[in-house]
């Protein structure tokens, strides 16, 4: 379902997708596919992947595993943090359907009700050809506007809140080290 | 069992009768202590030479009714692990804290509040220190339906199963 696109978006989400700098949020084992990955080997690189430090300048946000409800609150905040556009990846099948953890008293079990997802990799765990992959399918998508989980979260706020709130209790971060 | 070890378990039995220490494995060994004197057991084995304490665990024996906590120390000098186990009423689950020989237990006394619900007298901060927002039964404890809360508070991944082979297990 493409949509109308005006044309300085045309630009805009051509330009977008040859440049990506991505946060990777490590919750889990998928964490150690992604030195390969930016590595001699597959170098992500050059692809116009770079790893960035800070939500405040990434465009993608990795989830790399199972999320307990603990970090989740965390990657709620950070994705809040980072400025529109912005495109998240589930890495495995631990965001896709809670994985080994499916019964956990402590993770979730579906990444998309709590944050839009514009791409899931499966697999426990994918190798670093199939992120490769995932990543150049994710910049076709960007290039042709599908892949718009930022506005499907502006949009539908109250929703993605609500579902938050029910696996949470409240999304406020207490943290007794830092209070 | 070397020299060492038979040395200093010798003269901790002289001071507590009717114990046994069972090896386990080359350099590791258990004990099994009753909880009333679980405290100036732990005080007179770091004397002995267990000066470290490396870990307190948990284990839910649900069918006997009791709670096993097991004080992991070891021993520098002759590279020795001992596994000190004591047992508590499961319904009443309370044990005077180690604070006082290992401050570090603090934190590992709290955790074992936090997820079995034992209770360390003389702990002055038994706040949870992992879960947020927890209002079940704590979860470690056998008779907590892990699956069924999961199932309750995440929701899973509706599929289609269009494509599952007839015969294969079935999606509800
Ligand atoms: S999907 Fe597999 S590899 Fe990924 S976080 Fe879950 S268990 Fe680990």
């Amino acid at each position: 379902m493409t949509k109308q696109q005006s044309a300085w978006e045309k630009v805009a989400n051509m330009l977008r997708a040859r440049s990506l700098w991505m946060l990777y949020y490590c919750t889990g084992c998928g964490a150690i596919e992604l030195p390969p990955t930016m590595t001699s080997r597959f170098d992500m690189e050059r692809f116009g992947i770079g790893p960035m430090a800070t939500p405040r300048q990434a465009d993608i946000l990795l989830i790399t595993g199972y999320l307990s409800t603990k970090t989740l609150r965390r990657v709620v905040y950070t994705y809040e943090q980072m400025q529109a556009p912005k495109y998240i990846v589930g890495f495995g099948s631990c965001t896709l359907n809670g994985g080994i953890y499916y019964d956990s008293y402590a993770t979730i079990n579906k990444l998309d009700l709590y944050i839009p997802v514009d791409l899931y990799l499966a697999g426990c765990m994918p190798r670093p050809e199939a992120i490769v992959t995932g990543f150049k399918k994710l910049m076709e998508k960007i290039d042709k506007g599908e892949a718009d989980g930022w506005k499907r979260y502006q949009e539908n706020y109250e929703w993605y809140k609500k579902n938050q709130l029910d696996a949470l209790g409240e999304v406020y971060i207490h943290d007794e080290f830092h209070e | 069992m070397n020299s060492m070890n038979k040395k200093i378990f010798n003269e901790i039995k002289a001071i507590f009768k009717n114990i046994e220490f069972t090896d386990i494995d080359e350099r590791k060994y258990s004990v099994i202590i009753p909880k009333e004197k679980a405290v100036s057991f732990l005080e007179t084995l770091k004397r002995k030479g267990f000066s470290h304490m490396s870990l307190i665990t948990c284990i839910d024996w649900i069918a006997e009714k009791e709670f096993e906590i097991v004080y992991t120390l070891f021993n520098w000098e002759t590279g020795t692990t001992l596994m000190v186990k004591t047992r508590v009423d499961r319904d009443n689950p309370i044990l005077p804290t180690v604070m006082e020989i290992w401050p570090t237990a603090k934190y590992y006394e709290r955790d074992i509040h936090e997820f079995f619900g034992v209770k360390f007298e003389g702990n002055p901060d038994l706040r949870p220190l992992i879960l947020e927002k927890w209002e079940e039964i704590p979860p470690m404890r056998k008779d907590f339906d892990s699956a069924k809360y999961s199932k309750e508070h995440f929701p899973d991944r509706a599929y289609d199963v269009d494509f599952l082979l007839e015969g294969s297990e079935s999606n509800e």
